[in-house]
């Protein structure tokens, strides 16, 4: 029972990290209608960055993750107005391959600018927990736990309640409509991919205190936030909250009780299953 | 003119399957990797290129075929042609059984689904005793490179001219009415669930060939490298760079993209990945309907064709 206990505590705070990794990825698809590849070499390029300013400014990766989010949101501002933009309208193949071509790119100027060796970032307090009676919490992932529940509320807060949400939600549901009350779609999507790509950034930074970092991560990743996007549904960051959390705890009781190298099986079971029997995601928009 | 067409064709088809008399050790196991990809470009065409379905699952197929082969000829001591059947019979069922399911996904949802089925199968496999799980299998070598490059051209060549016949038949217009249109299509008479499950069986029989005949020639195959995922995303990037829906397109595109990453990678070794990215992305920019469409379209518009393909898609 006390490991039930355990291992439901680290699906749970597994999972708050897995939704901040989705949330950015949830945003751009919901409002771009681009499902982007390289999503999964943002995050490792967050890591990276956050490990960067842990290593030789001596930044806690905690208090450095605004300037990773603010670097990262710049990146995809620029990424979204110079490339992205150009494709916007094409059809589905297009966007798939362009971002899988980021991806590349992305991945082969990590490996020849940080190495293939795997790197992660270990504050002092890393090997610290707390325990509350028989189950342990380790600080670090308790934190990043609290850092990602942070992020997806204020995300959701502000696509409700701020001016810029509304005008992202507005081009979401209809972007003629949305133009004709004075959206900028070229400066609105570039700021919607660059908050996404801020997003994902900062879940780098996040997953580099309790993973490990190396410059091919990004493909699992971005696969395990596709899963996520689509149990939660990608208008509402609280859809993929709960999103995260399922799959936490569904891969940490996989691993426990039919075998270590079946976590993959679990998820990506769940998220075939989600589509055959809900084909428009579980809370999703339609196709 | 159409006289004047097939003659080069033949004349390019004699070349190529003379290539092993004259050509180097280097150059023909390139051209044994290059014609391969082209089979795999092809058969992801079926599904992708005419039927209109984003799959990621062919390399599933393609693991499977490789599978096949290597568990028939190494955990049955039974000859080549057998695993071959054995392959392309796995490869079938797979394309029945989650075809049938998946299929009624449309667009990205379609595209994740496959990918997440990929996923599934390299962790199955790996815990499979029969596929000698994490560690692999090892093949009994044939060191006969010209056997095996006149292989991989038959099937091409087969690949080729299933796609050919799709242009004029029944099925063919079938499959291209449901990328099209789907609900038109049904409107129309088309058995669409039936047509997409055997569009998404018949590119799975190439790729499992293909799988069948590299892991042969390879002589070693493990879960990760035989459903490589990214083995599916080069298959797609050949295919709609040469032109997705067309006869040759795909082939185009793998023989240019092939000879591409091999120049680049034997020259600038360590960016050549870096450079095959960056043409990844400035093609789907500026030739966003292929190398085919390229060719056909840039005689009458000239320069102004990368322009208006600009104009077309960006915001």
């Amino acid at each position: 029972m006390d490991l039930l206990a355990q291992i439901l505590i680290n699906g749970v705070l597994l999972g708050g990290l897995y939704a901040v990794m989705a949330l950015g990825l949830a945003l751009v698809w919901g409002v771009l209608n681009i499902v982007n590849l390289a999503h999964g070499a943002f995050i490792m390029l967050g890591g990276y960055l956050s490990w960067h300013l842990y290593t030789y400014l001596g930044i806690d990766p905690f208090l450095g993750l605004p300037i990773t989010a603010v670097v990262m949101f710049c990146l995809g501002y620029v990424l979204q107005r110079g490339v992205l933009n150009l494709i916007v309208r094409a059809p589905m193949f297009n966007t798939l391959l362009i971002t899988f071509g980021l991806e590349v790119v992305l991945t082969y100027l990590a490996q020849l600018a940080f190495s293939a060796d795997f790197r992660t970032i270990n504050p002092s307090y890393a090997g610290s927990s707390i325990a509350l009676g028989p189950v342990v919490v380790p600080v670090a992932r308790l934190m990043a736990f609290g850092v990602a529940v942070a992020l997806t509320v204020g995300m959701w807060l502000f696509l409700l309640h701020s001016r810029l949400g509304r005008a992202i939600r507005a081009t979401a549901q209809n972007l003629v409509a949305a133009r004709l009350y004075g959206v900028e779609p070229r400066h609105l999507y570039a700021m919607t991919f660059g908050i996404g790509i801020g997003l994902a950034g900062a879940a780098g930074g996040l997953y580099g205190t309790v993973s490990q970092i190396d410059p091919y991560i990004g493909a699992t990743l971005t696969a395990k936030s596709f899963a996520i996007a689509i149990i939660g549904g990608l208008d509402n960051p609280l859809g993929v909250l709960v999103g995260g959390l399922v799959l936490g705890i569904i891969e940490s009781l996989t691993v426990l009780y039919v075998g270590a190298t079946f976590g993959d099986v679990a998820s990506f079971g769940v998220l075939v299953l989600v589509l055959i029997f809900r084909p428009s995601g579980l809370l999703g928009k339609t196709a | 003119m159409k006289g004047l067409r097939w003659i080069l064709i033949v004349a390019a088809l004699a070349v190529l399957a003379a290539v092993p008399w004259f050509g180097s050790d280097v150059l023909v196991q390139f051209g044994i990797n290059a014609l391969l990809l082209a089979v795999l470009a092809q058969g992801w065409n079926i599904i992708g290129g005419y039927a209109g379905y984003a799959s990621f699952g062919n390399s599933v197929f393609y693991g499977l075929g490789s599978y096949g082969v290597a568990i028939a000829m190494v955990q049955w001591e039974l000859p080549f042609a057998v695993g071959m059947v054995f392959g392309v019979v796995l490869a079938v069922a797979f394309a029945f059984l989650l075809g049938l399911p998946v299929l009624r996904l449309r667009g990205h949802y379609f595209a994740i689904a496959t990918l997440a089925l990929a996923q599934v199968m390299i962790a199955i496999v790996s815990n499979l005793s029969i596929a000698g799980q994490n560690i692999g299998l090892v093949l009994p070598p044939l060191n006969d490179d010209r056997l095996f490059y006149e292989l991989s051209l038959v099937l091409l060549v087969a690949a080729t001219a299933t796609v050919f016949w799709l242009t004029r038949s029944r099925f063919g217009f079938g499959l291209i009415a449901i990328r099209e249109n789907e609900e038109g299509a049904a409107v129309m008479g088309v058995n669409t669930t039936l047509y997409k499950v055997l569009a998404f069986a018949l590119s799975g029989v190439f790729s499992a060939l293909a799988g069948g005949i590299h892991a042969y020639w390879i002589t070693f195959l493990d879960p990760a490298s035989a459903f490589d995922i990214s083995l599916n995303v080069k298959m797609i990037i050949m295919a709609v760079f040469g032109g997705p829906g067309t006869v040759l397109g795909p082939v185009l595109g793998a023989f240019v993209l092939s000879t591409v990453s091999e120049l680049l990678s034997s020259e600038i070794t360590s960016v050549a990945g870096l450079f095959f990215g960056l043409v990844v992305v400035v093609a789907v920019i500026f030739m966003p309907r292929g190398v085919a469409d390229l060719m056909r379209r840039f005689r009458t518009t000239g320069w102004r064709y990368f322009v208006e393909n600009l104009k077309a898609h960006r915001i």
